[in-house]
């Protein structure tokens, strides 16, 4: 049995070599995974909005563009090197169709906002499974990069 | 004193929002008691300021299947409102307005989905409406929106609303009794901070 480590909103978690990371029902959040094969370090960052504007700065990880950044920097503290990482995406729903509200369609902000940040960042995104309607469960296998998406109502996709 | 963040909230204006949470909810719980032809009751009601991950806890799971009905109250007030039925209540509404009851969320019929979505509206618009006679404030609400999904991802649609402006959510709600029996079925109001401020400044509740 792999070791699983869960990552809730607003979080982080890295592992080496082994071990599964998984964030549970990712609806317009978006969940990073970065990958660096050459030394099997994977980590899973679980965003919910797109830009970071508080003031304090208290929880960088709620944010995509702090978000990536913070594990990016924690990556390469372990050893990872940027020119070798990959991304792969999940989430950016729209779980209800209602106009209005302050932030209009959050999860298509969200996608954007985490296209921009890894393009800026110089990180390759290799696969995605972003947008439409339905909530998303999403595992990434440390030991292979490979990625597994788990929805309601519909097959689970490999990423 | 204005709050800047849930987790500043007094005593008193806790007590204030159990207050609004008690008149809502009893209210409308009496509008689904007319409409289902049963008696209805209702459980203590609760003010809750959790952390994200706390509140999908809360509710049961991240990955637990339910049908969510939400509004968004805007006007003088800031807010989305959210009926979250669970399986017990989405049979309870089916059984005594068609006949019929399900097994799984995947089978629900047009009908039996328009029935949940009037339900979840007729709900959410009575405690509304009992807040904004309360509280003398006017509130417009948008038509509903509904889904069945991963409640986790509903849950964090008013997370993600006021992410900006808190690392909590706030949500005011309670259960509803039927025949002797607890039937999940939570009405969220999620207001935006200002809209708290505006609520107790007036309703007259000062000395934060």
């Amino acid at each position: 049995m792999d070791k699983k480590l869960t990552i809730g909103i607003a979080d982080m978690k890295m592992t080496q070599r082994e071990g599964i990371l998984i964030t549970y029902a990712l609806g317009s959040c978006i969940g990073i995974c970065l990958y660096d094969p050459a030394i099997k370090l994977a980590a899973l960052v679980h965003i919910m909005l797109p830009l970071n504007m508080e003031a304090g700065r208290k929880n960088p990880l709620k944010y995509a563009d702090t978000g990536i950044r913070e594990t990016l920097r924690q990556m390469e503290a372990k050893g990872g090197r940027r020119s070798r990482m990959v991304a792969k995406i999940a989430g950016g729903a729209k779980m209800f169709e209602v106009n209005g509200g302050t932030l209009g369609n959050i999860g298509q902000r969200n996608i954007e906002s985490v296209h921009m940040v890894l393009k800026r960042e110089g990180i390759k995104l290799a696969k995605e499974d972003v947008g439409g309607t339905v909530a998303r469960t999403l595992l990434f296998d440390a030991a292979t990069g490979q990625g597994c998406v788990r929805s309601y109502g519909r097959p689970e996709l490999v990423i | 004193m204005e709050i800047k963040n849930y987790d500043e909230l007094s005593s008193l204006e806790l007590d204030t929002l159990r207050e609004i949470g008690s008149i809502g909810t009893g209210n409308a719980a009496t509008a689904l008691s007319q409409l289902i032809g049963r008696k209805i009751n209702i459980t203590f009601p609760e003010v809750r300021i959790m952390g994200y991950n706390e509140a999908i806890e809360w509710i049961g799971g991240a990955e637990e299947i339910t049908a969510g009905v939400l509004v968004r109250i805007s006007g003088e007030i800031n807010g989305i409102m959210l009926s979250v039925q669970q399986m017990e209540f989405v049979n309870l509404i089916l059984e005594t307005m068609l006949g019929e009851s399900i097994q799984d969320y995947s089978t629900l019929k047009e009908m039996e989905k328009s029935a949940l979505v009037e339900i979840g509206n007729i709900m959410i618009s009575t405690f509304i409406n009992a807040m904004a006679g309360l509280c003398g404030i006017s509130a417009e609400l948008t038509v509903p929106a509904f889904t069945v999904d991963m409640q986790g991802a509903i849950l964090a649609v008013p997370m993600a609303e006021y992410g900006g402006q808190s690392d909590y959510i706030m949500t005011i709600g309670a259960n509803f009794i039927c025949d002797g029996k607890q039937v999940p079925c939570r009405l969220l109001l999620s207001p935006d901070v200002r809209s708290l401020n505006f609520l107790f400044w007036k309703l007259g509740v000062t000395d934060g």
